[in-house]
């Protein structure tokens, strides 16, 4: 058996904001040409007609001002470029159009196709260097956070396609419950920043559920003390706020907070892990994006398993019922350990449903109810057992790497 | 084993308490105020969420609603507790008496003295 999935006792999500795949990682293509990110013949229509061509022109914090709209219309204006006809084809032509809609500012429209060159991302741009990069990540709902998040938690989000409170449908379970309870027992976690910022899952498992919950200070005092559950779930910080010790800059890189604060935070999870050299070998860590937040990315979402649940016309305000049969907009993923080799590109589709579905594939095996969403997900770590497929194994090498990269923070 | 040097923001201009608050935000606000609204009264705050603007404030209420949501589990939990506790106490006999043949245990009948 594979000596990464022999070690394997921890997997964790760190879970960022709103940033697309091409706006962050689009410019790795020119140094690993696998690396499917911006290229030539890219570009989108502003309204005069003129073809906006995407830029390494992206800027830390000031640039993004108004909030691109990535509500469930917007999003399907940017993916389908206006078309609203029957027989309509996604193209990703309409992310200018959408971000004008907002301000009526032709010259601010184009900056929603600007991206980040690699040297102003060290952080993001070295993991996904260093360990494995996801060509095929998408946020599960062409939609905002809430109901994108919900995905990551529960496999589903029971019908919801906005930032409403999410009600938890019966049967389905939390990924969190289903470890808890399972026989044998798991431990699982989600570490919010800390109370002033709190969670995005506060309406179901915070108020019912708060011994699930630790901060960020708890995070890394469980590292250093290699007191960590199986599975946990990392917040950033939501807001600019005053603490007792000091300001506390939003470090969760939506727009339009500082890019530079959510790096830094990447790296200090990261830090955190590598400092203790048996989570360091027993850990895998996800960092990953709720959803693109109205900016530019190049790949079709693709169409997907429908989900049980139908969002009604009226709830997707383009007067279309939707059925979750298509996935959201692409966005960054890296899966960081040891065990991975330097330079992997994985091209399977994932999307959210794929981290409970992978978190109880590999605690509890078989397990059901799931959603459809989450049954037909993808994993991104084999269950460990007698035969793994070596062509599916991220965590494949036969022995640890001590090459990997330390980040000065 | 390289080591990546990673820019610090400038807190000064990146820190900005007094934005507007942004969509993620207000649903949060929402969603806290949906459980405040479970809370048992002496938990809950007073502060009116249409009239939170700012990120400062909005980080304001959901220190205080987090902290409370916590501090209701704790009572609830100490409470549980202390129920627990006193039913455990009812089931020992205090120490040098014999436990009663039939398991009944006799009613006080004469008051005792009245506090004043």
């Amino acid at each position: 058996m594979p000596p990464g999935l022999d070690n394997l006792s921890h997997i964790v999500v760190l879970m960022m904001e709103n940033r697309s795949f091409d706006h962050m990682l689009g410019s790795l293509t020119a140094v690993n040409p696998q690396i499917d990110g911006i290229t030539g013949p890219l570009s989108n229509p502003d309204t005069t007609g003129a073809l906006v061509k995407p830029q390494p022109l992206a800027e830390f914090q000031g640039q993004l001002d108004p909030d691109p709209d990535h509500h469930f219309p917007a999003v399907d204006l940017q993916i389908f470029g206006g078309d609203t006809s029957p027989g309509r084809v996604a193209n990703m032509q309409g992310f200018v159009k959408s971000y004008f809609n907002q301000q009526e500012d032709v010259g601010h429209s184009q900056k929603i196709m600007y991206y980040f060159a690699q040297n102003q991302l060290p952080v993001l741009t070295t993991l996904a260097l260093e360990f494995a990069v996801f060509n095929r990540w998408f946020a599960s709902i062409p939609g905002p956070t809430i109901c994108n998040r919900a995905f990551a938690h529960y496999g589903t989000s029971f019908g919801r396609v906005d930032m409403n409170p999410i009600d938890i449908i019966e049967p389905f379970k939390s990924i969190y419950d289903r470890l808890i309870n399972a026989h044998p027992k798991h431990t699982a976690k989600v570490y919010y920043y800390d109370t002033t910022s709190s969670t995005m899952e506060v309406a179901n498992l915070l108020q019912n559920e708060p011994e699930l919950f630790g901060t960020y200070q708890q995070f890394l005092s469980d590292c250093s003390a290699g007191n960590l559950p199986d599975y946990f779930f990392i917040e950033p910080n939501y807001s600019d706020h005053d603490t007792d010790s000091g300001e506390e800059v939003a470090s969760d890189q939506h727009p339009d907070h500082n890019v530079q604060a959510g790096e830094l935070f990447i790296a200090s999870v990261y830090n955190a892990i590598k400092q203790n050299p048996n989570l360091w070998q027993s850990t895998v860590l996800l960092v990953v994006y709720d959803e693109h937040g109205g900016i530019y990315d190049h790949v079709v979402p693709p169409a997907c398993t429908p989900d049980q649940f139908t969002a009604s016309a009226n709830d997707t305000g383009t007067g279309q019922p939707f059925a979750f049969d298509r996935l959201g907009v692409r966005v960054p993923a890296i899966l960081i350990s040891p065990w991975i080799p330097r330079g992997t590109v994985v091209n399977r589709v994932f999307d959210h449903a794929s981290i409970p579905a992978t978190i109880t594939k590999y605690f509890l095996g078989d397990y059901s109810p799931r959603s459809p969403r989450e049954t037909s997900a993808d994993v991104f770590i084999e269950p460990n057992g007698p035969a793994v497929d070596p062509t599916r194994n991220l965590l494949s090498l036969a022995a640890m790497r001590t090459d990997c990269p330390d980040f000065d923070v | 084993m390289t080591l990546i040097h990673v820019p610090k923001p400038d807190v000064k201009s990146a820190m900005n308490p007094d934005r507007p608050v942004n969509a993620l935000l207000k649903a949060q606000i929402r969603h806290l105020h949906d459980a405040e609204r479970n809370l048992p009264l002496r938990h809950r705050t007073d502060i009116y969420i249409n009239a939170i603007k700012t990120e400062g404030e909005a980080a304001k209420y959901m220190r205080q609603v987090t902290e409370a949501i916590h501090a209701a589990h704790e009572a609830a939990a100490a409470k549980r507790g202390r129920g627990i506790a006193i039913a455990a106490a009812a089931d020992e006999e205090p120490p040098g008496k014999a436990p009663r043949a039939n398991g009944i245990k006799k009613k006080r009948t004469g008051k005792r003295g009245r506090k004043t």
